[in-house]
């Protein structure tokens, strides 16, 4: 540990100048159909908590990889105390002593605490290959000691709770001596004690002239602790400001932008039909509680919030891949519990945000794919007819125009947006009355979305009921008649047609009062 | 100050699994029903027996641990063995032959850790594969015909003794208290558990993964190729299908010994106990004059109930 303060005072000593810390210039990054990040430059002082804030999608997580040497830039240059440096792997992110907490844990289960907090940097034992457990363990018990963490270096990982595995995983980095440090949404997983003491423990960090990059959906806390605040939008970088400038409201609209959208106007259902979905206090296995909604037929109704608030499970729960616990989930006024083959019964239809995991068999045909959900129905007996398939699923790619040489084309030769139409001309076949869409439009490009929301528009014209899950704020206001917003595994709120805008739901999404 | 309890890291004690008690369970009931059961000679015999397949089960717990397979290893074992008597046969020499069997091994090691963590290959079909090429070539190199004529030297290594106790249970022990040490004291074996428990997050840390993973497989070969030695001493002779299918034992007594599939969750110890448990339950039915392929049954068996013991376990 005396190492670590030697090289945080070291950072004290030349941080205070008016060279930065370390400097990103100009950095862009695209995969195919998606700019992640267009020209981002981004400044880091030493003792400085530097705030990056954005939608989902905005470019965070992508300028992080970008910074830790998981991705590599396509475009810009890297400046550390003024000099050009090169990231090119996670090692030369290291050698910069640029350490990253991410979200999703880097721990491996089946380690101790120790193993986990020095892997890949054991020291060395007597034994050439072999690691000093005792030297280990005592350098552990004190990084520990100093998040105020009470538990054993030698328990398994994989027997702490999240909080903990997340404070593990913060002692990790400073292990690393890091000069840099990358919290992702580090309070996701905390308790309100627990976020206190890391932000003490981020303060400490910041005396000592470590800077930070801080991501965090939960406005209050940048106020709390953030030094500068930069707002990420579609990958660019939209501003950079001193929190005693700006307000949450001033945020937040920074944040969600003035996209004005004139490609696609919906007529908005003026009387909905009958209910088809109603959910009463519903609470399922998979943590969502308290969720009241109804669907009616002719509507699209959207579930919004952000990444991470429940909104999948809300899905999975409805349709039974996940289990129920309380409440009530009626379809056309029919209890619906059981398994999925029930929900399908009674006319439900999940097209679900991983289609390539959860919606599609990527390597059989398109007629194949079609015909999935609904052989019970056109081959009441058992026997299969090619022929008669093959006239079915005819009919259906030429009514959902999707763009294939035939039915045997191989859906994983097909584009996202015609993928896509494949789930819903599958459901469309087992007579569903109620579609439940999780991000539609994922991964689709511009022109291919506004297929996909005509065809959803089409189906609520013939009288089906909608709930679509997006992130995409934008979307939501402009395709849904009504919308839920949920945080934190809860529906938080509704807001109605002339409610709606991307304000007014991101601010019930985040935490600000 | 001295850790008096790092020597016992690793053993888990504390999760005394459904292997133990099955082993108890099971020799008691040997014990009780078969007269030569509990008998000196009959008790050495099963740590004798057990130990060719504790040099397979060992470096295929670790296989196992990185969300790997190896099903190449009874085939390696049985073409190592072979070539080990050419060599012995040709030479004379037992240090020559072992040192043959064992770069054999290795190389047949190294070339499936290659295959599967350079070119990406699913362990299960390269492993599949490589099971095919090795016994295949044992029984090229024989002819189909045994090799036999190894001499008094190689039997040594099965029959002999050293300071009264017999010599496979000396290799056996080595062999349990180096692999331990491998993977429970070395950077080596850390990494076998992150391979399989995050082996991204082991990338980031800057340790090249792949090497590592190719090192697991390269010391699997290594030591099937020195089982050979036990192998061939025992049977003096290379056959060229002395020991074919018996990654068969070797996986089973892993997943008996409570090491699961996924997320590096791997535990050395009950290996042991897998392996003596598949070894009691070979020499208990030897004994009761339960013919072999109604053995294979009661392996399956065992595997099962084992893991619904686990099972079992971790829904409580």
């Amino acid at each position: 540990m005396a190492a670590v303060a030697e090289t945080l005072a070291g950072a004290t000593r030349d941080g205070g100048g008016t060279v930065p810390l370390f400097e990103l210039r100009d950095i862009s990054k695209s995969f195919p159909g998606v700019q992640a990040l267009d020209g981002v430059s981004l400044e880091i002082r030493a003792g400085e908590v530097h705030v990056l804030l954005g939608e989902n999608g905005a470019g965070k997580s992508s300028l992080m990889k970008v910074l830790c040497g998981a991705y590599q830039a396509d475009k810009g240059e890297f400046l550390y105390r003024g000099e050009r440096v090169a990231i090119r792997s996670p090692s030369d992110a290291r050698a910069l002593g640029i350490a990253v907490i991410f979200q999703e844990f880097s721990l491996v289960p089946y380690l101790n605490v120790a193993q986990n907090i020095f892997l890949g940097r054991e020291p060395p034992g007597r034994i050439p290959g072999g690691v000093d457990h005792g030297r280990m363990h005592a350098r552990a018990r004190e990084l520990l000691h100093l998040l105020g963490l009470e538990v054993d270096t030698r328990a398994l990982i994989h027997t702490l709770g999240v909080a903990q595995q997340q404070l593990v995983e913060i002692a990790k980095a400073l292990s690393q001596e890091a000069r840099i440090l990358v919290l992702d949404e580090p309070t996701s997983a905390l308790s309100g004690r627990e976020s206190e003491r890391l932000f003490a423990m981020i303060r400490r960090l910041q005396s000592q002239g470590v800077a930070m990059i801080y991501i965090s959906h939960r406005l209050a806390e940048v106020f709390q602790i953030g030094d500068r605040i930069t707002v990420l939008r579609d990958g660019r970088k939209v501003g950079s400001l001193k929190p005693k400038d700006t307000t949450p409201d001033a945020l937040v609209g920074l944040m969600v932008g003035r996209k004005v959208d004139t490609t696609y106007a919906r007529q908005y259902c003026e009387s909905p039909g009958e209910v088809v979905l109603e959910v009463r206090g519903m609470a399922a296995a998979n943590g969502v509680n308290g969720i009241d909604l109804v669907v009616r037929a002719g509507e699209i109704v959207g579930l919004s919030g952000l990444v991470g608030a429940g909104r999948t499970e809300v899905a999975r729960a409805l349709f039974g891949a996940d289990r129920v616990t309380a409440g009530e989930v009626r379809i056309l006024g029919r209890s619906r519990i059981g398994a999925p083959d029930r929900a399908v019964r009674l006319g439900m239809a999940l097209v679900p945000e991983n289609r390539k995991r959860e919606g599609l068999a990527l390597i059989r045909s398109v007629g194949d794919n079609i015909l999935l959900a609904s052989l019970k129905r056109i081959f009441p007996r058992g026997w299969f007819s090619p022929a008669a398939g093959a006239t079915v699923a005819k009919e259906r790619i030429r009514q959902l125009r999707i763009a294939t040489p035939g039915t045997r084309q191989l859906v994983q030769l097909l584009s996202g947006g015609n993928q896509q139409k494949v789930v819903v001309a599958k459901w469309l076949n087992a007579d569903a009355k109620l579609f439940i869409f999780d991000e539609p439009t994922l991964g689709i490009d511009v022109g291919a979305k506004e297929e996909i929301f005509a065809l959803i528009d089409q189906l609520v014209k013939r009288g089906a009921a909608v709930l679509m899950i997006s992130s995409e704020l934008s979307e939501v206001v402009k395709v849904c008649d009504r919308a839920y917003v949920m945080r934190d595994k809860r529906i938080v709120g509704e807001l109605s047609r002339h409610e709606m805008t991307e304000d007014s739901i991101l601010r019930l999404a985040m935490h600000d009062g | 100050m001295a850790d008096l309890t790092l020597p016992l890291r690793g053993f888990g004690w504390e999760r005394i699994p459904g292997a133990a008690y099955m082993l108890a369970v099971l020799s008691a009931s040997f014990a009780l029903v078969s007269n030569g059961f509990v008998d000196g000679t009959n008790l050495a015999n099963i740590g004798m027996q057990s130990t060719i397949l504790l040099l397979l089960a060992l470096p295929m717990t670790l296989i196992l641990m990185t969300e790997g397979i190896d099903l190449s290893m009874g085939a390696v074992l049985t073409l190592a063995s072979v070539v080990l008597a050419a060599v012995a046969v040709k030479t004379g020499s037992v240090s020559l032959a072992l040192a043959g069997a064992l770069a054999l091994g290795a190389a047949f090691g190294f070339a499936n850790g290659a295959l599967v963590a350079w070119l990406k290959l699913p362990p299960f079909v390269t492993t599949l594969g490589t099971m095919g090429i090795a016994s295949g070539l044992a029984l090229v190199i024989t002819d189909a015909q045994s090799i036999t004529g190894v001499g008094d030297d190689v039997v040594f290594f099965y029959a002999g003794k050293l300071a009264g106790v017999p010599v496979p249970l000396l290799i056996g022990v080595a062999a349990y208290l180096c692999t331990h040490w491998l993977l429970y004291q070395t950077r080596f074996g850390t990494y076998v558990f992150a391979l399989g428990g995050n082996r991204e997050a082991l990338r980031l840390a800057g340790v090249r993964a792949n090497a590592y993973l190719i090192g697991v497989y390269a010391f699997g070969g290594a030591m099937a190729g020195l089982a050979a030695l036990l192998l061939t001493a025992r049977i003096s002779a290379g056959h060229p299908t002395a020991a074919i299918g018996m990654e068969f034992d070797a996986i089973a007594a892993v997943a008996i010994g409570g090491t699961s599939f996924e997320k590096g969750n791997g535990w050395l110890f009950g290996t042991v106990l897998g392996v003596l448990l598949v070894g009691v339950l070979r020499n208990g039915l030897n004994l009761l004059a339960v013919p072999s392929s109604l053995q294979v049954v009661a392996i399956g068996v065992l595997i099962i109930v084992a893991l619904l013991i686990e099972s079992v376990k971790d829904r409580a």
